[in-house]
C-alpha cells in the first residue's frame, strides 16, 4: 500500500556550514545571484559566481547530487550554442565565421551563448546548493517568520509533498489502462487517465481536510512552530554579505553591463567546430532519450 | 454514577442533495472507558455517525442535522470542528490520506502548533504520543516512507497529541496487511485498557471485535438495530446473516450444530478459545 | 479448450530488482499454474506478491528468468498484447475507471481486444446481472458508491473473458456482502474453466474457494500447497505472521488432534463434530 515516494531533488542530510545556515540567508544569496546574473554580461563574473556555488556545494558535501542536478545543463548548452551561432541575439552587423551548406555561422554567437549559459549555470548552481542543504520544513518555517500567510505556506508545503504522490498515481493509472489493452502512448493515452487522477486528487484532499480540521488545524490566533530555525550572528553576517551581489549589479549596470564582446575574440575555426560539436551532441541526446523511452 | 461521555439523542442527518437520511433517529450513550464496536454494511451510516461526534457532520459537509450530540459534556453544535479536537479525535481508513507533513514529528505537532502550544510542551506531548503508539525514534522519518500500519499509528498519534478523551476509528484496518491490522488492534486495546481511553471503532473484523469490545452496535440503513454486549449481539447468527453481516465463525459453527444437527446445547461461543473449549467438551476430549 | 500439453503459466527463476535503491522485490521465484487452477497468493506487504502478479501480465519484465503466460513470453510482448491473454483487476478501482458510464466502462476492455459488437453487448448484460449493476449502468462510475465501483472494476475485466484473471486484493476494505459476491464470482469463474490468481489478505475468502495457496515472504515463495496444508502448518503461519481462518484454528485444536480433518469452512467442521458425536453415542449405546 505505501510505496516509496520522494522528490527527485531534495535535502541531502549533512552537518556542514552551509547546511546550518538559516534558509533565509541562503535564499538571499539565491536572489542576489539572480539579480546580478541578469544585469551583467561579464563572463568572468558569471562563471566566477558559478564556481563559487560549486565550491559551496563541495564544502556542503553534496557534490554527487549537484552533478545530477546540473546534468540538465548539458542539453541546454548543446542547444543554446548552435542556435546563437546561427542567429546571435545582438544587433547586426554580425561578423561571418563560415558557412555549412545553407547555414551561415556568425562569430558574435559564441559570446552570447556563453553569456546566456553562464546566467543559467550560475543561478541553477546556487539554487541547487539551497535545495540540497535545506530541509523543506525549515524553509517554510522561515517563510512563516517573514509573515507569509500560514495557509499559503501550508499549501506550498503540501504541494511539495503531493507532487511525487501524483507521479506515482499517474504511473499506476497508466499501468491499469495498459492492462485493459488500451493502445497508444503519448498524449491521447494520458488523457483518459486525467479523470482517475483528478478524482483521486479530490477524494484525497477531501479526506485530508476533514482529517486536518479534526486535529485542530486552521485555528485563529497565534501559532507556534515545532521546527526551530535559528538565526545567529553567522547567518546575519553571511546574509548581509549577500548585499554585495545587488551592489555588484548596480556597478555592472552603470558600466555597460561589463560587456566583454569587444575584448573576447573567437577565431572562426573555433566558431565552426563548436557549432558542429554542439549540434551533433544535441541530436544524439535527443535520439538517445527517444530510444530509451520508446523501449519501455 | 458517572455521566456518559458520548450522548446522541434522536439524531438524524440528510447529506446535502440526498433524498434519504444517512442516519435516522440515532440514540446512543457511551460511558467513559468503554470500547464500542459499530458493525454494518458499507452505507449503513457508520461513518456518518462517527462524523457527528466532532461536528464534521454537518458543518463541513452541509446537509441537515436533527437531534443533539454531546461529547464530554459539550454540545457539539456549539463548537467548531477544530475546537472539538481537544475532546474527540478521529482516524480514517486510508492512512496515507491523513499525512501532510515532511516528518513524523511535524505530523504529530500539527494540532499543537495550531493550538499555540509552546515549544517545550510540544516536545513533551510529541514524545508521549509517539510512545503510546510505539513509534518512538521515528521523529525524523518521512510519513510517506512508513508502512501502512505505521502510518495509521502515526495518524493515531497525531490525534492523541491533543489528549482527547474519545478516539473514533473509522475502519482503521481496511487498507492494512495482517501485520498492520494486529498492530492497530493491539494499540487500540492498549489505549483502552491501560490509558482508559473511550474507543469507538467501525469495523468489519467481527472476530477481533468479539475479543476487544465491551459493546457491539449494529447499524442497518441508517438505524441502530442491535445494541448490546458482544455475547448478546454476536450470538444472534441468523439475524446478522439476514442483515448481510457475519457472526464470528465460532458462533456460526455452534449455531449450525444446534439447528441442523441438534448437537449443541448451551450458550454460543464468540471467540476461538470459547469454541475450542466447548467443542472439546462436547467431543468428550479431556485437555 | 484446455491445452493439456503444458502449463498455462510458467514462471522460471524469475528475479525482479527495482532499479532505484537496488531492492530485490523477487528472488528466483518458480511457479507453474495449469489451466483451470484457482490459486491464492498470500503474504505480508513487501513479500513480493504484487511484484509477482505484475510479472504475469508484463507490467514488469523480469530482471532475469522467464515468464511465459498462455504461450506468450512476457519479455517479448507489450502489456496491451498480454491483455488478450490475462486480465488484471487492480486493487483500487479508482485507478482503472475513467469512462462516462458504467456500460461504457464494461465495453472498453473487450473492444480493445477486438471482440465483435454483439458479443460485447451479451457479455455486458451477463456481467450486469451477475454483479447486480442494473441500477447503475447509465451512471458515471465516480458517482456510485465505492463498493459498487469496486464491482464495476472487476466486471470490466470479466467482460474481456480472459483465460486468466488476476485479482489484486479484491475484498480488502469490503463488507461481508460484497465479499460474498466476490466469492461467488471466483466459483463461477472456476466452473467456466477460467484460471484465477487471487492475491488476498482475506484468509476466509481464500480458504473455501481456492485449491492452492502460494505463500510469499521476503521476495520468495516459501510454501505452495493446498489450503488445508498451508493453514494447518502452525510454524509457517507464525513465521509469516499470518493467521488461519478462525474455523480452521478451531478445527486444529479440536477434531484434528483426534484424527479428524482440517476444516476450511463452518459446515465442514459442523459435519465432522456432529458425526463424531453420533459415533460416540452409538458406542455408548452398544456398550452393555
Amino acid at each position: 500500500m505505501s510505496m516509496q515516494v520522494g522528490l527527485p531533488i531534495g535535502l541531502v542530510p549533512g552537518d556542514s556550514f552551509v547546511h546550518k545556515l538559516n534558509p533565509l540567508t541562503k535564499g538571499a544569496w539565491v536572489l542576489g545571484y539572480m539579480i546580478l546574473a541578469f544585469t551583467t554580461k561579464s563572463l568572468y563574473l558569471l562563471y566566477g559566481m558559478a564556481l563559487v556555488a560549486l565550491v559551496l556545494g563541495l564544502i556542503a558535501g553534496v557534490r554527487r547530487a549537484m552533478v545530477k542536478g546540473l546534468a540538465i545543463l548539458l542539453p541546454v548548452f548543446c542547444s543554446i550554442v548552435p542556435l546563437q551561432i546561427i542567429a546571435p541575439a545582438v544587433p547586426t552587423p554580425w561578423e561571418l565565421a563560415g558557412k555549412i551548406g545553407p547555414l551561415s555561422l556568425y562569430t558574435p554567437g559564441v559570446y552570447v551563448a556563453l553569456m546566456l549559459f553562464g546566467r543559467i549555470f550560475s543561478c541553477l548552481a546556487i539554487a541547487l546548493v539551497l535545495l540540497l542543504t535545506t530541509h523543506p520544513s525549515d524553509l517554510f518555517t522561515s517563510l512563516a517568520k517573514l509573515r507569509v500567510p500560514y495557509m499559503l505556506n501550508f499549501m506550498l508545503a503540501m504541494t511539495m509533498q503531493l507532487i511525487p504522490v501524483f507521479q506515482r498515481e499517474v504511473g499506476i493509472i497508466m499501468s491499469a489502462q495498459k492492462s485493459r489493452g488500451m493502445k497508444g502512448s503519448g498524449f491521447s493515452a494520458v488523457l483518459p487517465s486525467f479523470v482517475p487522477v483528478f478524482v483521486g486528487a479530490i477524494e484525497r484532499v477531501q479526506q485530508l481536510s476533514i482529517s486536518l480540521e479534526s486535529r485542530g488545524f486552521g485555528s485563529q490566533g497565534k501559532k507556534t512552530s515545532y521546527r526551530q530555525v535559528s538565526a545567529g550572528p553567522v547567518d546575519w553576517v553571511v546574509g548581509i554579505a549577500a548585499l554585495l551581489l545587488p551592489l555588484g549589479a548596480i556597478y555592472s549596470l552603470t558600466h555597460g553591463m561589463l560587456d566583454q564582446a569587444k575584448s573576447l575574440i573567437f577565431p572562426p575555426t573555433l566558431v565552426v567546430s563548436l557549432f558542429v560539436v554542439c549540434a551533433l551532441s544535441f541530436l544524439a541526446l535527443i535520439f538517445g532519450a527517444a530510444f530509451l523511452t520508446g523501449r519501455k | 454514577m458517572t455521566d456518559p461521555i458520548v450522548v446522541l439523542d434522536e439524531v438524524s442527518y440528510v447529506y446535502q442533495g440526498a433524498d434519504e437520511a444517512a442516519i435516522e433517529n440515532i440514540s446512543l450513550r457511551v460511558m467513559p472507558g468503554e470500547y464500542v464496536a459499530i458493525l454494518g454494511l458499507n452505507g449503513a451510516g457508520k461513518t456518518t455517525l462517527g462524523l457527528t461526534l466532532n461536528g464534521v457532520v454537518p458543518t463541513m459537509l452541509g446537509g441537515e442535522l436533527q437531534g443533539s450530540v454531546h461529547v464530554a459534556g459539550l454540545n457539539v453544535a456549539d463548537y467548531a470542528v477544530r475546537e472539538m479536537a481537544k475532546v474527540v479525535g478521529i482516524v480514517f481508513d486510508n492512512p496515507e490520506f491523513q499525512m501532510s507533513q515532511q516528518t513524523v514529528a511535524e505530523e504529530v505537532a500539527l494540532g499543537l502548533e495550531n493550538a499555540g502550544v509552546p515549544f517545550e510542551d510540544m516536545k513533551v506531548a510529541i514524545d508521549r504520543a509517539l510512545g503510546m503508539v510505539g513509534l518512538s525514534g521515528f521523529e525524523d522519518r518521512s510519513p510517506l516512507r512508513l508502512s501502512g500500519g505505521q502510518q495509521q499509528r502515526l495518524a493515531i498519534a497525531s490525534v492523541l497529541a491533543m489528549r482527547p478523551q474519545v478516539l473514533i476509528m473509522d475502519e482503521p484496518t481496511s487498507n492494512l496487511d495482517p501485520i498492520g491490522k494486529s498492530e492497530v488492534f493491539a494499540m487500540a486495546g492498549h489505549l483502552n485498557r491501560d490509558e482508559g481511553m473511550t474507543i469507538i471503532v467501525m469495523e468489519h473484523e467481527v472476530e477481533v471485535m468479539a475479543e476487544f469490545a465491551d459493546r457491539i452496535i449494529v447499524m442497518d440503513h441508517g438505524r441502530i438495530v442491535m445494541n448490546g454486549s458482544p455475547r448478546e449481539v454476536l450470538t444472534r447468527v441468523d439475524e446478522l446473516e439476514a442483515l448481510g453481516l457475519r457472526a464470528p465463525a465460532s458462533a456460526e459453527l455452534a449455531s449450525l450444530l444446534e439447528k441442523d444437527h441438534g448437537a449443541w446445547t448451551g450458550p454460543l461461543p464468540i471467540t476461538t478459545e470459547e469454541a475450542v473449549e466447548s467443542v472439546n467438551r462436547a467431543l468428550g476430549v479431556t485437555t | 479448450m484446455s491445452d493439456s500439453s503444458g502449463p498455462l503459466i510458467s514462471v522460471r527463476d524469475a528475479r525482479y530488482v527495482y532499479a532505484t535503491g537496488n531492492v530485490i522485490a523477487l528472488d528466483s521465484v518458480n511457479l507453474t499454474v495449469h489451466e483451470g487452477e484457482i490459486v491464492g497468493i498470500i503474504g505480508q506487504n513487501g513479500s513480493g506478491k504484487t511484484t509477482l502478479t505484475k510479472l504475469l501480465n508484463g507490467l514488469l519484465k523480469p530482471t532475469s528468468g522467464h515468464v511465459v503466460v498462455n504461450g506468450a513470453d512476457t519479455a517479448k510482448h507489450t502489456v496491451q498484447q498480454m491483455a488478450s491473454h490475462i486480465g488484471y483487476v487492480f486493487q483500487n478501482p479508482n485507478h482503472q475507471l475513467f469512462a462516462r458510464t458504467v456500460t461504457a466502462e464494461l465495453e472498453f476492455g473487450p473492444r480493445n481486444i477486438g471482440v465483435p459488437a454483439d458479443e460485447i453487448a451479451e457479455r455486458v448484460a451477463k456481467a450486469r446481472d451477475f454483479f447486480g449493476l442494473a441500477d447503475y449502468m447509465d451512471e458515471h462510475p465516480y458517482r456510485v458508491s465505492f463498493p459498487i465501483r469496486k464491482l464495476v472494476g472487476i466486471a470490466s475485466i470479466v467482460t474481456m473473458a480472459p483465460r486468466i484473471i488476476v485479482l489484486d486484493e479484491p475484498s480488502t476494505g469490503q463488507d461481508h456482502r460484497t465479499t460474498q459476491v466476490i466469492n461467488d464470482l471466483i466459483r463461477r469463474l472456476r466452473s467456466e474453466g477460467t484460471t484465477v490468481i487471487c492475491v488476498s489478505h482475506d484468509m476466509p475468502l481464500l480458504a473455501d474457494v481456492v485449491e492452492r495457496v502460494v505463500v510469499m515472504k521476503s521476495a520468495t515463495v516459501i510454501a505452495d500447497a493446498s489450503p488445508r496444508e498451508v493453514f494447518a502448518d502452525a510454524e509457517l503461519m507464525a513465521r509469516t505472521n499470518l493467521r488461519a481462518p478462525q474455523i480452521t484454528q478451531i478445527s486444529l485444536r479440536t477434531v484434528v488432534p483426534q484424527g479428524g480433518d482440517v476444516a476450511l469452512g463452518v459446515p465442514e467442521l459442523a459435519d465432522q463434530i456432529s458425526s463424531w458425536r453420533s459415533r460416540q453415542s452409538d458406542r455408548r449405546e452398544v456398550r452393555p
